[in-house]
């Protein structure tokens, strides 16, 4: 599939001006990273795939969790590993592609954070990731994907006019950023084509600048989820509703599938 | 009357999933006959029918000259089956069998499933085991063939907790006007669907008309899970179809009719 504009990814500063500020999930990350010591005393190693500018990952770091990265973004990574020695931190991250990356480690926890996984657009590019990721665990280590849930309201929302997905201060010009969604769904394919659209906006909110990208993403269901997990060699897996660890009742929420590699 | 499920009257399954004063079938669903005999004349004998019920393909299929079993879980089902063939003059191969647990000493150039019996699979584990179970009798390049309904939002929507009237047929003995009304109720997350039923049969000479009810539990699948499905219970080859015309699925309020090769 060739896209007419540029990945998001290609402009790793105004990804972080829109997204960086998101922390309701980075509590749960932490306290996953810190489950993951093999035993008391012995901290356990942490792998984030799609790491992006390190809006995790560097968090994660600066928390004292030994966490490396796999992102298939050069440009991402290189703002990740800017923000890294600006804030004195030390980290490991590797440029591949998370359906087939080979780093030195084996991990405790292997994570997909933030919707990471929806970039494996078929069931192949699904399954080859979820089984590069089984070989990187650890025995007894888990894998834990969070992803949006397709449900109902989601796909009831036929809107074909730009949606305000996220709103953050411009940290440099004193205004707002704006982060704008225009979606294009099939039910059926479980596909969301997205152009969005980044506004910067001035300290009395006229806008200054735009720029527009075009990404994709495919959602899965919590049964499918449990298949994926099952068909590329793991043991035994979970499905929790968000990330306060509640059990996946409604279909309005996250989804955080758990996939432990046999001990 | 109340009953615990819908196979508990035979005849009236008939009179409900029959054809109306028109001759046609009550439902689009119910319009796949013309598809499961023209598969079977192009796969070839023998057939294994799964969830055969009173016979509403089976018996046309003999008809057709093509040799084919069937099996039920419900004796009360089969009895019937038995006796509309008598009246028929056809002899059929039926037997009293678990689609998750079944040992027949044929192997099978086609077996279906048709009308959505596959949805009363509740769990993963069920579904897997009957695809394996029936993989198991197919011959080497022999075909599975299955339909179920694609949970399709907007009807969801516009259904779940509201009693509507689903089906308006004419009763074959009387002439008189039998309906349908159901309740439906969706689990979202759970892929679950619970029906209850309300049938109204208008009795002849003015008497009270007959108030029969009973429930079910269908566990609805998505397109990429069925997939998963197949591949999990050694299917290798498949291909998916919106409606029994041979066009791809590409709507949500499509029949999803599946087909899967065992290599």
């Amino acid at each position: 599939m060739s896209a007419s504009l540029p990945s998001p990814y290609e402009a790793p500063d105004l990804y972080d001006l829109a997204l960086e500020g998101f922390q309701d999930d980075f509590g749960f990350w932490l306290d996953e990273s810190r489950r993951a010591a093999p035993a008391p005393g012995r901290p356990g190693r942490v792998l984030e795939v799609s790491c992006g500018t390190g809006r995790i990952l560097l968090r994660l770091r600066a928390n004292g969790i030994d966490a490396e990265g796999v992102d298939l973004s050069a440009p991402m990574l290189s703002r990740l590993e800017a923000k890294a020695k600006a804030r004195g931190l030390a980290v490991h991250v590797y440029r591949a592609d998370m359906r087939d990356f080979t780093t030195e480690q084996r991990y405790h926890r292997v994570f997909i954070p933030f919707n990471g996984f929806a970039h494996c657009e078929t069931v192949e590019d699904q399954l080859r990731c979820l089984q590069c990721c089984r070989e990187h665990l650890e025995p007894g280590g888990a894998l834990v994907v969070d992803m949006s849930y397709p449900g109902h309201e989601y796909w009831l929302d036929v809107r074909t006019e730009r949606i305000l997905e996220a709103e953050s201060p411009h940290s440099e010009s004193g205004g707002t950023t704006r982060m704008y969604d225009t979606r294009t769904k099939d039910r059926v394919a479980q596909l969301q084509h997205s152009i969005i659209e980044i506004e910067e906006l001035d300290e009395r909110g006229k806008p200054t600048r735009s720029h527009r990208f075009e990404t994709r993403q495919r959602w899965v269901y919590r049964y499918e989820l449990e298949l994926l997990f099952r068909l590329a060699g793991f043991s035994r897996w979970e499905i929790l509703g968000g990330w306060d660890r509640r059990p996946l009742e409604t279909d309005a929420g996250q989804m955080v599938g758990f996939a432990w590699k046999a001990g | 009357m109340a009953y615990t499920s819908a196979y508990l009257d035979p005849a009236l399954y008939d009179v409900i999933y029959g054809r109306g004063a028109d001759g046609k079938p009550v439902r689009a669903a119910l319009d796949d006959v013309a598809f499961y005999v023209d598969l079977a004349r192009r796969q070839g004998n023998p057939v294994l029918e799964v969830a055969c019920g009173t016979g509403r393909v089976l018996l046309p299929t003999l008809e057709a000259g093509i040799e084919i079993h069937g099996i039920d879980l419900e004796d009360g089902m089969l009895e019937r089956l038995r006796a509309k063939a008598q009246a028929r003059d056809l002899h059929p191969k039926v037997f009293r069998g678990d689609m998750r647990d079944f040992t027949l000493p044929a192997r099978y150039r086609l077996a279906t499933i048709p009308f959505r019996s596959f949805l009363h699979m509740e769990s993963t584990e069920d579904q897997i085991r009957a695809l394996r179970c029936i993989r198991e009798h197919l011959e080497p390049g022999g075909v599975l063939a299955l339909n179920v309904f694609y949970p399709s939002v907007d009807f969801m929507a516009a259904n779940d907790g509201v009693r509507k009237l689903t089906i308006q047929t004419t009763h074959p003995d009387t002439g008189l006007p039998v309906e349908v009304y159901d309740t439906s109720r969706y689990q979202r997350a759970q892929q679950r669907l619970s029906v209850e039923r309300l049938v109204l049969v208008t009795n002849p000479g003015g008497a009270p008309a007959s108030m029969i009810e009973y429930g079910f539990t269908l566990r609805w699948i998505y397109r990429f899970e069925m997939e998963l499905l197949l591949r999990a219970a050694g299917f290798s080859r498949f291909d998916f179809h919106g409606g029994f015309t041979g066009d791809p699925l590409t709507s949500d309020r499509e029949e999803m009719v599946v087909m899967a090769r065992r290599d």
